[in-house]
């Protein structure tokens, strides 16, 4: 069996010491047992072999998750982040790292609680994250749940984000990589949760961790990045295609700006029909593509549940706005900070965090973000997130 | 065990590791008696001969002729030529078909196929201990019924089936009987023609012999079809070139489990008794799944309330003791056992449920090491657990 040898990159690399912090070995106490969620990517099979490091008393999990059932009755259905081959991979790295390794299969929860949340948000004319629901529902709710079965200290994942213990609580920071930075992802996590996660690779870079990977010699060159929703074939229209039925309506240009009255926005009204849609799930704010109609470029601008109706514009400029509600709202630390704030948020995953000032309203229970800058297409379902420097606050779901 | 490590294997019933006796028996097959069983020179004598004194030390187990023994792959293929042998052999004669609720999923998934060609299933449920209802079997057996396939022992729970009753209603109904004793097979007496049994499984890596070896006993005048055309071996109903180290090293297990079986059987069950008597005696709340007698000499199926099935394996696992859930097969899919349904479980009873299967190498003293850490795992569950008492 091969020899764990990273002492080059170590040296090589600033002396991070935070795992040691937790595995519990300076006190003489027992080992700190660690589950890590391995899905056979680097980035994963990295954080496990880092707590294999650290002394940790590491147990692989590859979890196997919803996949569609292939159409045709063709060999080979299955989702992208929990295939075959995946696993195959995260057995490999886990008998490499000398580790148990065992596989849960969350199939069942996850169709419900990721699935069918997703189908029934865009069935609702929504944008929804399905990755930071599975995060709070499944990885670090069921997950967690089973770890401590287990009685495993911690869950450790290969997530881009960073977790500090401060006197004060537990903080929840983005990743050294900014542009890998999944911080956004985890808004919904709390206290009780974030004091049993690590993320042993939050303090790297992407090139770290590759670099790191080769000198675990963990054989993971040439695997593609998940970045897509793990669930989904091809595109987010084919499946939803699948599994909604299409309600064609109208398409329009709008009359007059949409305005916010008392907590609620006002849709457009109609100035003319310009066209078909095939059903509003088709469409997220601000999309360009695919709408299909002559004399364009047109882009999506609102979305009329109620009246089946597709607003679209001809004129960008449209689609900025300086202001958003958010419901739902989670502060990580568990307490609601002195408000207003000045905060920097982010409408989407990809998305330059932009100063804004938060509000609260009562009646109903919504907060209100003013940006300093108009931002482009405003998502309802997406997710923003709150931030005050490299810390995580919280966030809401945009409505 | 045959030198593994200190790891202490109690799932016999998932697989058995090959005894070393079997294994010298068999080296001889790779590259000295290589040959195959159709050719004509001395290679293939030899490779003929090995296969025909198979077939024979096979049989005498279960009391067949040698010709009636075809050899197979796996007992899933063994239950799969069973149910659409007879099936498409006699369609004309009707397309009804018997089981019960608890088959293996061999069983099962092959009776659900048949049912999308057209054949019709009655699936026969069983008691809380898992034992069919002889009354509605008969009832159940109607004109046009060409075969009743009804599991020897159960691989989950153990519960043996009064098989010589149920032969004797299919003789007398006049039609084909079919069991799956692939955990039953070397481990108990049987008898096919006092039980009257026309088609039996019965497999070899669950009896001490090497994995790709397995046979289907059909009884001489069956009308069976075959799944596999081509040469024409296995008196045409199993067309391949001959595994004959396999094949002869099933033999071998079998001669040893026919030779030993009484004594093993008594020692088995001691241990079995101790395991159950121990556990229900220091675990509150924990319950035997099966029969009470009526069950296998190595098997034991335990629930407790307010426990995770798979929490509870892999805690065992971490701690050296390989012990299931439910079966193999079902391990992976986290789908609450359908055996376990069917005696009646609650479907949290069916994963809060342990399968401890014993075996050769099981001493007294991997009991008490079970019996020394179990309560102890048992009760850490319980106080996590999601479906706690409140």
């Amino acid at each position: 069996m091969r020899k764990l040898r990273s002492k080059k990159v170590v040296a090589a690399m600033p002396p991070y010491k935070s795992l040691q912090d937790y595995t519990g070995q300076a006190g003489g106490s027992a080992k700190k047992k660690v589950i890590v969620a391995m899905s056979g990517g680097i980035d994963s099979s990295v954080a496990a072999a880092l707590l294999k490091r650290a002394s940790f008393d590491v147990i692989g999990i590859f979890m196997k998750f919803w996949s569609e059932p292939s159409k045709d009755g063709l060999q080979g259905a299955w989702n992208r982040c929990c295939s075959p081959e995946a696993e195959r991979r995260a057995r490999k790295v886990a008998k490499i790292l000398k580790i148990p390794f065992y596989i849960f299969n969350f199939e069942k929860e996850f169709k419900k609680r990721i699935v069918d949340y997703f189908l029934k948000e865009h069935k609702a004319g929504l944008t929804p994250n399905p990755c930071i629901v599975c995060n709070k529902e499944i990885k670090f709710g069921l997950l967690l749940e089973k770890a401590l079965a287990l009685d495993a200290d911690f869950v450790a994942t290969g997530h881009y984000a960073l977790i500090k213990k401060r006197k004060d609580g537990i903080h929840l920071l983005r990743g050294k990589d900014k542009n890998k930075d999944q911080s956004y992802f985890l808004w919904q996590l709390n206290q009780k949760q974030l004091k049993q996660i690590l993320f042993p690779i939050g303090e790297y870079t992407k090139d770290e961790v590759r670099k790191l990977a080769k000198n675990f010699k963990l054989p993971l060159s040439n695997i593609p990045e998940s970045m897509e929703i793990c669930f989904i074939r091809t595109t987010v229209n084919d499946f939803l295609k699948t599994h909604l039925k299409g309600r064609p309506g109208p398409i329009a240009e709008p009359r007059t700006e949409a305005s916010f009255i008392r907590g609620r926005q006002v849709h457009y009204g109609v100035k003319k029909i310009v066209g078909q849609h095939q059903g509003l799930w088709f469409y997220t704010i601000g999309q360009r593509k695919g709408i299909e109609l002559p004399c364009g470029p047109y882009y999506v601008l609102d979305k009329n549940l109620k009246k089946n109706l597709l607003i679209v514009t001809k004129n960008q400029k449209d689609l900025y706005k300086k202001k958003l509600l958010a419901k739902d709202v989670n502060w990580i630390s568990g307490k609601e900070p002195k408000l207003p704030l000045k905060i920097r948020a982010k409408i989407r995953y990809r998305h330059q965090p932009a100063s804004a000032i938060i509000t609260k309203n009562l009646e109903p229970k919504t907060y209100t973000l003013k940006f300093n800058k108009s931002q482009r297409a405003i998502t309802p379902g997406q997710s923003v997130v709150f931030l005050k420097g490299q810390e995580v606050l919280g966030g809401g779901i945009i409505i | 065990m045959p030198k593994t490590s200190k790891r202490i294997y109690l799932d016999y019933a998932a697989t058995t590791p090959v005894d070393s006796r079997v294994i010298k028996v068999m080296l001889s097959y790779f590259s000295e008696r290589f040959g195959n069983t159709m050719s004509l020179h001395s290679f293939g004598q030899e490779a003929k001969q090995a296969l025909e004194e198979s077939r024979e030390v096979v049989g005498s187990l279960i009391k067949t002729k040698p010709t009636e023994i075809i050899f197979t792959g796996s007992g899933t293929e063994s239950n799969n030529l069973a149910l659409k042998g007879i099936a498409f052999a006699n369609r004309k004669n009707g397309r009804h078909i018997i089981i019960s609720q608890i088959e293996h999923p061999s069983v099962l998934e092959a009776a659900k196929w048949l049912e999308s060609q057209g054949f019709k299933i009655t699936k026969l449920p069983v008691d809380r201990h898992g034992l069919i209802n002889l009354n509605n079997l008969k009832k159940a057996i109607k004109k046009d019924t060409i075969l009743v396939s009804i599991i020897h022992a159960n691989n989950e729970i153990g519960t043996i089936q009064r098989i010589s009753e149920i032969g004797k209603i299919c003789k007398g109904k006049g039609v084909y009987f079919h069991t799956d004793a692939t955990q039953s097979f070397g481990k108990v007496p049987i008898d096919v023609n006092k039980m009257n049994i026309d088609l039996l499984t019965a497999n070899s890596h669950k009896m001490y012999g090497p994995k790709g070896a397995a046979c289907l006993f059909v009884r001489e005048g069956t009308k069976i079809e075959p799944l596999l055309h081509g040469g024409g071996h296995e008196a045409g109903l199993r067309s391949s070139t001959v595994n004959v180290a396999a094949i002869a090293g099933f033999a071998e297990a079998a001669r040893i489990c026919k030779r030993e079986m009484k004594k093993e059987v008594k020692r088995l069950i001691k241990l079995r008794d101790k395991l159950i008597k121990g556990v229900l005696e220091k675990i509150e709340e924990s319950h035997l799944n099966g029969h009470p007698k009526k069950r296998l000499p190595n098997n034991t199926n335990f629930w407790f309330s307010f426990v995770e099935g798979e929490s509870l394996v892999i805690q065992l696992d971490l701690l050296g003791i390989s012990a299931s859930t439910g079966s193999a097969c079902s391990s992976a899919k986290l789908e609450p056992s359908h055996v376990l349904l069917a005696i009646g479980s609650k479907p949290h009873q069916a994963h809060g449920s342990l399968r401890l299967t014993l075996g050769r190498w099981t001493k007294e003293k991997d009991i008490d090491y079970v019996l020394k850490v179990l309560p102890g795992i048992i009760g850490r569950l319980r106080k996590i657990s999601p479906f706690k008492k409140r």
